[in-house]
């Protein structure tokens, strides 16, 4: 059974990925729009605070999710949610970057088994490395019972 | 009732149900756009092929929905911070259903936070969570 205090220790707040984007603004409409949103500001790209809405900057989470020495836990992370937290609107055009760490591990006992969570956190920055917003990512692991 | 203010915002009110576009057509689109095209987002053999009843949509279009709502409710907000449990898959093509409700209000800081969920017409649960808006003061 894996150490979870261990992990912790090993992984926690460890910059283990940083990627750079530049957003499309046709993309940022067509999520809006698909969404159903109904605030200019989301489906207008030419208003003037025109910008990403918070769905739109979960996605950019996607990719390599663990860090590559991450031990393998026996199962296939799910993606068992998202959380996104806005500090300043975030433009099409506007070159940002996201940088992860693992934010926490915790487990919890299942009628199955025990539960792995882990918070993937990604702090999206701009060049100025201001803080534009934070999306988690919590993935789902069953742990494979010992042999 | 469309809330401008702080100050019209009532403990325990129900916003008003809210059911998105859930077409595969819809779905596919924001799939694309998020860069996650293919054929678990796009296509019900394809999903199927996977493992998956039909084509699904993307746990983060549902928190879409949920920020959609919201806005819909309060023109004038702005989602600060979103937090969504994907409890189980939504399916392209089949109802989903938007509630939420006012958990608490701090006028002094007008903010508002809100415990929201999608469910299907089985009055499932496919996404919970919640979220905090900042309104304007009165």
């Amino acid at each position: 059974m894996v150490d979870i205090e261990e992990l912790k220790k090993q992984f926690l707040d460890a910059e283990f990925d940083s990627k750079n984007f530049l957003l499309d603004a046709e993309n940022l409409l067509v999520v809006a729009k698909t969404s159903g949103e109904t605030r200019a500001q989301f489906i207008d790209a030419e208003h003037a605070d025109f910008q990403a809405t918070p769905a739109f900057l979960c996605s950019l989470a996607s990719g390599r999710h663990l860090p590559i020495d991450f031990p393998a836990l026996g199962g296939i992370p799910m993606d068992g949610g998202k959380a996104v937290e806005c500090f300043a609107p975030i433009r099409a055009g506007q070159p940002i970057t996201g940088k992860s760490h693992l934010h926490d591990i915790y487990d919890k006992q299942g009628r199955s088994g025990r539960m792995i969570f882990i918070v993937v956190r990604m702090e999206i920055v701009d060049t100025e490395d201001k803080l534009l917003a934070i999306s988690d990512s919590r993935l789902v692991i069953r742990e494979k019972p010992a042999a | 009732m469309s809330i401008e203010n702080i100050l019209d915002v009532e403990f325990g009110t129900e916003l008003p149900v809210f059911e998105p576009d859930t077409t595969l057509a819809n779905v596919g689109a924001f799939a694309r756009a998020v860069g996650w095209g293919g054929p678990r987002f796009e296509s019900h053999e394809g999903a199927q092929k996977e493992g998956f009843p039909g084509a699904l949509v993307p746990g983060i279009m549902g928190m879409g929905f949920l920020v959609s709502a919201i806005h819909r409710w309060a023109p004038t907000g702005t989602v600060e911070h979103i937090d969504g449990v994907f409890r189980a898959p939504m399916i392209a093509d089949t109802p989903a259903i938007i509630s939420a409700v006012v958990t608490d209000i701090d006028e002094d800081e007008g903010l508002v936070e809100l415990d929201m969920t999608v469910k299907n017409t089985k009055d499932e649960t496919r996404v919970f969570g919640t979220a905090r808006l900042r309104l304007p003061k009165a």
